[in-house]
């Protein structure tokens, strides 16, 4: 694991009333890297992410952006410490503007004007939700909601951008387009976690991958490795039953 | 013609009223999407202390109303604290617990101040203002002014505030908002906050036509939620019209029918309407969403 790492997870253990889904996972994500979180449904890749977000209590573990620890922090903490987190479920606001929708990604910010140029930084970066401003975010397609739920992130400038499946329920040509802008925000150096479903797809945007089964991390390896590995094949192929007898070695 | 402005003032009148309940009510369901049924009881409890503060100690109506909202928002920051925070998740329970508090607050008031009507006799219940070749009694006109003022300023919280903007954004999405980082709970309390102030000034300013007693908010409460119904479930613009198409209703049936059928009027409009448009006239088919 990098020395520089911006996102660290050590031990993570978390879960729903007491009940542990995922245990013992530690991770870390370099700058401008794309870190993959590969799995069945079910296998709690979900469940981690709302952890490091400080949704769940009751976790334990060590979770921490560019040194800088998470741990017992509100949501309102962890944005402002740079983490941002797109859920696998639609957080956008139906019956609020774009520009409001956009004003509430900065919600935590208290500095005004910071917000409204930030509104603007995030509009050029998405023109096509400049176009909508007005209308309300309930009226878009699926992948300008998706496309506003990215730009959202944006307005707290993070350091680390987790997104959960942002690519489920859109037409193949416009999760390309999530995928890019993917790309495009590890690019200006800021590190991605990503869970996804569509494991090829995955691993073609990002640079490394974590496989993980129920709760535990059981593989891990560049994007490249593990695309020819024949135990993520088999996963691709939506082989039913584990996809991993035992943890490697 | 001019019964019918009559009618049509008085039921703006009584219409008001029932925003203050329908607004106060809608609020909360708003973010935590509970019908509080002890609205109507709080609405009482508004009236009460402005008589007693009236009464007893500043003989000045402006700080009556001021009085019982500070002292409704402490009771409502009680009740959202010791009652609904805990039950949060159960909306059932939730439900229960405010029509439990109904019984409280009504038995609490009779031990304390009797079941008798009390007098309130402000100033503006006896002076009248001509309008044309009608009169009314200034508290009339001053109901639906504050009624019109309370509502503007709603309004503009919830629009044009980042803190307003927070609070629809939390009733159509509390997950979402989580993600943002919105302090929900801090959501809830303030929805609290605002709904028992509407409450305290609907009982305050009712109670100088009608006297204070116990059950003084059990018809706004049933009209409030009519009004409710009528202008769509969740939708803050549908309560207010809703509440004030319901009070001119109820009035201006009087014209045509014994009073005693006003009642039975609103109900079969609500029947009508709800036939017509089963979501209100405001609500809107879909499945997760209000404010
Ligand atoms: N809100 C919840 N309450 C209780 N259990 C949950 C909740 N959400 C998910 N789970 C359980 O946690 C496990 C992992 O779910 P999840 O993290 O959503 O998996 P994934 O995202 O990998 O598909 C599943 O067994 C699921 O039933
Ligand atoms: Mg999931």
């Amino acid at each position: 694991m990098a020395e520089n790492a911006l996102l660290k997870a050590e031990a993570v253990s978390a879960g729903y009333g007491g009940r542990m889904i995922v245990e013992d996972v530690s991770l870390s994500v370099a700058p401008g890297e794309v870190l993959c979180l590969l799995g069945h449904n079910g296998a709690g890749k979900s469940t981690l992410l709302r952890a490091f977000f400080g949704l769940l209590p009751g976790r334990t573990g060590h979770v921490a952006v560019a040194d800088r620890s998470l741990d017992g922090l509100t949501p309102r903490g962890v944005l402002l410490t740079g983490l941002a987190y797109v859920p696998q479920e639609r957080s956008v606001f139906p019956k609020l503007t774009v520009r409001e929708n956009l004003r509430m990604g900065g919600y935590a910010l208290d500095d005004a004007a910071l917000l409204a140029r930030r509104v603007e930084q995030a509009l050029d970066v998405f023109p096509r939700l400049r176009e909508r401003i007005g209308q309300l975010a309930g009226t878009l397609s699926g992948g300008e909601q998706r496309m506003l739920e990215v730009a959202r992130t944006l307005l707290l400038d993070p350091r680390v951008v987790m997104l959960d499946e942002p690519s489920i329920g859109l037409a193949p040509r416009l999760a390309e387009q999530v995928f890019s802008t993917i790309r495009d925000l590890a690019a200006q150096g800021r590190g991605i976690l990503l869970v996804e479903q569509s494991v090829k797809r995955a691993l073609a945007v990002s640079d490394r991958a974590v496989v993980m089964e129920m709760g535990r991390i059981v593989l891990e390896d560049s994007a490249a490795a593990l695309a020819s590995d024949d135990r993520v094949a088999k996963l691709y192929m939506g082989a039913a039953g584990k996809a991993f007898d035992q943890p490697p070695r | 013609m001019l019964a019918f402005a009559e009618q049509a003032v008085n039921g703006l009148m009584m219409g008001s009223i029932y925003v203050f309940v329908a607004l106060g009510m809608m609020l909360i369901y708003g973010v935590m999407h509970v019908l509080n049924f002890a609205h109507g009881a709080l609405f009482m409890l508004g009236g009460y202390v402005a008589q007693t503060i009236f009464m007893r100690v500043f003989d000045n109506y402006l700080l009556a109303v001021a009085g019982a909202v500070l002292f409704l928002i402490l009771i409502g920051a009680l009740l959202e604290r010791g009652v609904f925070a805990p039950l949060r998740g159960n909306l059932r329970n939730q439900v229960i617990a405010s029509l439990g508090l109904v019984l409280v607050i009504q038995n609490t008031v009779v031990a304390v101040f009797g079941p008798n009507a009390l007098q309130f006799p402000v100033q503006a219940t006896r002076a009248t203002v001509q309008l044309g070749p009608l009169s009314f009694a200034v508290q009339h006109l001053l109901i639906i002014a504050v009624g019109a003022a309370c509502v503007a300023a709603l309004f503009a919280f919830l629009h044009l505030t980042k803190l307003g903007t927070a609070l629809r954004a939390v009733s159509q999405n509390p997950r979402g908002a989580l993600v943002v980082g919105i302090d929900v709970e801090a959501t809830h309390k303030l929805a609290f906050a605002l709904s028992m102030a509407l409450a305290a000034i609907g009982g305050a300013l009712l109670g100088p036509l009608f006297l204070v007693f116990p059950q003084m908010g059990d018809l706004p409460l049933v009209k409030g939620l009519a009004g409710i119904v009528l202008g769509g479930m969740g939708s803050i613009p549908g309560a207010v019209l809703g509440g004030l198409a319901i009070g001119v209703i109820e009035a201006t049936s009087t014209l045509v029918l014994p009073t005693d059928w006003k009642d039975v009027v609103v109900f079969c409009t609500i029947v009508v309407v709800l036939l017509l448009r089963p979501q209100g006239l405001f609500g809107l088919r879909t499945r997760d969403d209000h404010g």
